[in-house]
């Protein structure tokens, strides 16, 4: 049996982890064009600003392939064809597969600009991309960070931190709508501001400007160009999909590749996980998941099932944390999915960033909490919103979750702010 | 992203470059010449102090308050590295420097209250603390066998190795810049295993027939006389090699010098005999580096800042609580982690070898 394993990142590794578990004779081929090892693409901005070196993020030792008896192709594939079981890599050669996995991941959205092709305009996404910057930043003085979302709010603090101007052009009304609320998102522009950061609100790009090939300024909304020498456009990922389309794999609208419950394609002996892959959420809808975590679980489970097994995927209740400057975030439930009659608990520590919101529905079960500035064990704020747990229980007990580091400042809300319920 | 860690891997000095090399080279020189030869009790006598240790001592308490501050610029945003690096920096001035100075103004042989058998191994040579008054004696005694192991029991070995030990508090300030270069390797890990607890042996071996040796001394006209003389030889002997190769090589020359190229817990890690008795007694104690399930983005941050070259990852993307004999608790895992998945706990745990078992699953 010969497995393939399209992509080399965190679905693909541990799908590639699971089938060898399983099956020690087999030969399993890992296709990627990044990169010759695995490595955390979450930690990209941490080599960005030199804290770690490029293999500080490489999860496993490097003689993890040799050990586990995994064959590394380094090339891109170029197409698919279901009818000769055969994938066509860019050098020109093929490769023959029993059982195929694709986890090519996401990539940046392209933003469109006149000028986007620009050697001072870039992305953040790949390794590729972070060489690119690392060079640039040497040199760079001033820099415009183009979308208001993790990724952007990560390359503007790293900028910052190696003494380049950065201007954050957020197009929104503040900060990661999708994850914040006005409050929430105002607070951290604010922390953003703060820290020298020169964010502007409901801006959006119009086009590059350029002297002699090398970028000098964007052009925004209004007319107003702002100087720079380098563009990053952090505006989104897609699916990595687009050497599918003529192959008769099915992917829906945004390119993701539409799988079974099992993780499989409509195409037989072909399954797909991580970034790239469109799954059912909990409401029904039909969308790629790009997260770190559900390309992990959805690796881990795609190896089991491409070894024999029928195990279902099925998306446990929503978490996620992040740190924006140094605000930390958790996340747990559905705080942005705006059920029917939902409402908001927020609370706010005074003079601090610590903000707390629990979102809850009008007969006082909770459906999500949104935290900054302090951490939390989201197992059991996702266990509490699985349990439909009361807003009132919930906050007489809120300190149980509490993660901080020993002597942080203990988690206390005062008792007339938990009566009002309105902060 | 931690403010004092960045560039980190952008300076050379931090990097093994050149600038490491010089500092190490430096560092060796000086350890050399302190420990073996008299060169710096000229120094010390022209700015008049008693001796070379007295130099030594004062040099060492600078470079641990210096390093504290140089700390506190990089991590004194957290509490708990304030609370621990006060911590050190206190202890190392009143008791490991100020009491057994004023002890030697007032004509007594100085005591360090922050040291304990068997990282100063002379507190269990009779010979040594016999001169001292009865509660310092038992102070020395209890102290190793009572108050470390339930300490340690009760908050893991960070009680003494990061909030009060002298090596330790020079590891964590001075050593600070150079935390990330300990060797993550599994195969520096068996080391470690080996090395520690030989040396743990020898200095157990080296205490017993010490003792042995006093025990069988019998008075003549006031003073002791060895029964068997060509017993005590050999074990003066014994007692010469531990001092020369631990004591002064391991802990002190190579101990200090290496920070630049092995990272700053060289000896904690691989010698210290305190530390493998302490680590044994942490293994089945209550503290651990609680993981949080499934948060862990594979960053790294938490094993590139171990000082103990403990790789943390590996535990937390597996969902495994931390339960190392090595840990000393530093807490800087759980301080760079920037997700918050680790958490440094004193919980009761009633199988608490369950979760260091769950390691060797194939799994990785
Ligand atoms: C800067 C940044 C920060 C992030 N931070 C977080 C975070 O904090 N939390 C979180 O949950 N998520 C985060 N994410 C998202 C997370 O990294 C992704 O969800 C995750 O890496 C997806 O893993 P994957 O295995 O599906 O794909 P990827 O990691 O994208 O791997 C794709 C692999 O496929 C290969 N490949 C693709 N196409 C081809 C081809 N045609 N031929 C050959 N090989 C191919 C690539 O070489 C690569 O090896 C972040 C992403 C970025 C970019
Ligand atoms: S535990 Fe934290 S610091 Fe360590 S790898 Fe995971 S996310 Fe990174």
């Amino acid at each position: 049996m010969h497995y393939v394993i399209i992509g080399n990142g965190v679905a693909g590794i541990n799908a590639a982890n699971q089938l060898r578990k399983r099956d020690e004779t087999s030969s399993i081929t890992i296709i990627s064009k990044e990169s010759d090892h695995f490595f955390s693409r979450t930690a990209l901005m941490y080599v960005l600003c030199g804290q770690m070196s490029p293999s500080d993020v490489e999860p496993y030792p490097r003689d993890h392939y040799q050990r586990m008896n995994f064959t590394r192709v380094r090339d891109e594939v170029v197409a698919l064809s279901p009818s000769e079981t055969s994938l066509k890599l860019s050098s020109g050669e093929t490769i023959q597969y029993d059982r195929l996995l694709i986890a090519s991941g996401s990539m940046a959205r392209s933003a469109g600009w006149p000028g986007e092709e620009l050697d001072g305009v870039g992305n953040f996404v790949t390794w590729q991309n972070l060489e690119w910057l690392t060079e640039k930043s040497r040199t760079a003085k001033k820099a415009v960070v183009v979308g208001g979302g993790l990724i952007g709010i990560e390359v503007a603090e790293t900028l910052l931190a190696a003494g380049i101007e950065v201007t954050f052009l957020i197009r929104e009304k503040w900060f990661w709508p999708i994850a914040m609320d006005q409050n929430e998102g105002l607070m951290i522009i604010d922390h953003m501001r703060h820290h020298g950061c020169n964010v502007r609100l409901q801006t959006e790009v119009k086009k590059i400007i350029s002297q002699e090939e090398k970028v000098t300024g964007v052009e925004i909304g209004d007319g107003e160009i702002v100087d720079c020498d380098i563009v990053v456009a952090t505006i989104g990922v897609v699916p990595q999909t687009g050497w599918l389309v003529e192959s008769g794999i099915e992917l829906d609208k945004s390119g993701g590749i539409v799988v079974g419950d099992h993780l499989e394609t409509n195409l037989p002996n072909i399954w797909a996980a991580g970034d790239c892959t469109s799954v059912v959420w909990f409401n029904g809808i039909r969308r790629p998941e790009q997260l770190w975590y559900t390309s992990r679980d959805q690796g881990r489970i795609v190896g089991l099932n491409m070894s024999g097994d029928k195990r279902v995927y099925k998306r446990s209740t929503f978490y996620n944390s992040a740190k924006l400057f140094d605000i930390e975030y958790t996340t747990a439930g559905y705080v942005n999915f705006n059920f029917e009659g939902e409402q908001n608990w927020y609370h706010r520590e005074p003079d601090t960033n610590r903000t707390t919101r629990i979102t809850y529905l009008p007969d006082g079960s909770v459906t999500g909490f949104n935290m900054l500035g302090r951490r939390w064990d989201h197992r059991i704020l996702v266990d509490w919103v699985d349990e439909k747990r009361q807003l009132d229980w919930v906050l007489q007990n809120l300190h149980i979750a509490n993660f901080d580091e020993e002597f942080f400042p203990s988690f206390k809300i005062d008792t007339q702010a938990l009566k009002s319920g309105v902060v | 992203m931690q403010a004092g860690l960045l560039q980190t891997y952008n300076n050379s000095a931090q990097r093994r470059g050149a600038g490491a090399w010089i500092i190490a080279s430096l560092l060796f020189a000086f350890y050399i010449l302190i420990y073996f030869t008299e060169a710096f009790t000229p120094v010390a006598h022209a700015i008049g102090l008693s001796g070379k240790w007295n130099l030594y001592g004062i040099l060492y308490t600078i470079a641990i308050l210096s390093g504290g501050l140089y700390f506190f610029k990089r991590h004194g945003n957290s509490r708990y590295h304030r609370y621990r690096t006060i911590s050190v920096m206190l202890v190392q001035t009143v008791f490991a420097f100020s009491i057994p100075w004023f002890m030697e103004l007032m004509q007594t042989r100085g005591f360090i209250f922050s040291l304990f058998w068997p990282l100063k191994i002379d507190y269990f040579y009779p010979s040594y603390i016999m001169e001292y008054p009865l509660p310092v004696i038992l102070y020395a005694i209890l102290g190793s066998l009572i108050i470390v192991p339930i300490a340690t029991f009760l908050f893991g070995k960070r009680w003494y190795c990061s909030w009060v030990c002298g090596c330790g508090g020079l590891a964590e300030t001075a050593g600070e810049p150079f935390r990330h270069l300990s060797n993550k390797k599994p195969g520096a890990w068996k080391f470690e295993q080996i090395s520690i607890h030989t040396v743990m042996l020898l200095a157990l071996i080296t205490s017993a027939i010490v003792l042995i040796n006093w025990g069988l001394g019998k008075e003549v006209n006031g003073v002791m006389v060895p029964m068997y003389p060509a017993f005590s030889t050999v074990v003066f002997k014994i007692q010469g090699i531990y001092s020369f190769f631990v004591v002064a090589l391991l802990s002190g020359v190579f101990g200090v010098a290496l920070y630049p190229i092995l990272g700053s817990r060289v000896w904690c890690r691989f010698f210290c005999p305190l530390a493998a008795y302490m680590g044994l007694i942490q293994k089945l104690g209550r503290f651990r580096v609680t993981v949080k399930d499934d948060m862990c983005i594979s960053c790294g941050n938490c094993s590139t800042y171990c000082e103990m070259g403990i790789d943390v990852r590996m535990y937390a993307q597996n969902n495994i609580d931390v339960k190392r004999a090595s840990c000393v608790g530093c807490g800087m895992c759980a301080h760079v982690c920037p997700r918050g998945v680790l958490k440094l706990e004193n919980k009761w745990d009633p199988n608490p070898m369950a979760e260091e078992s769950k390691i060797k699953v194939f799994d990785l």
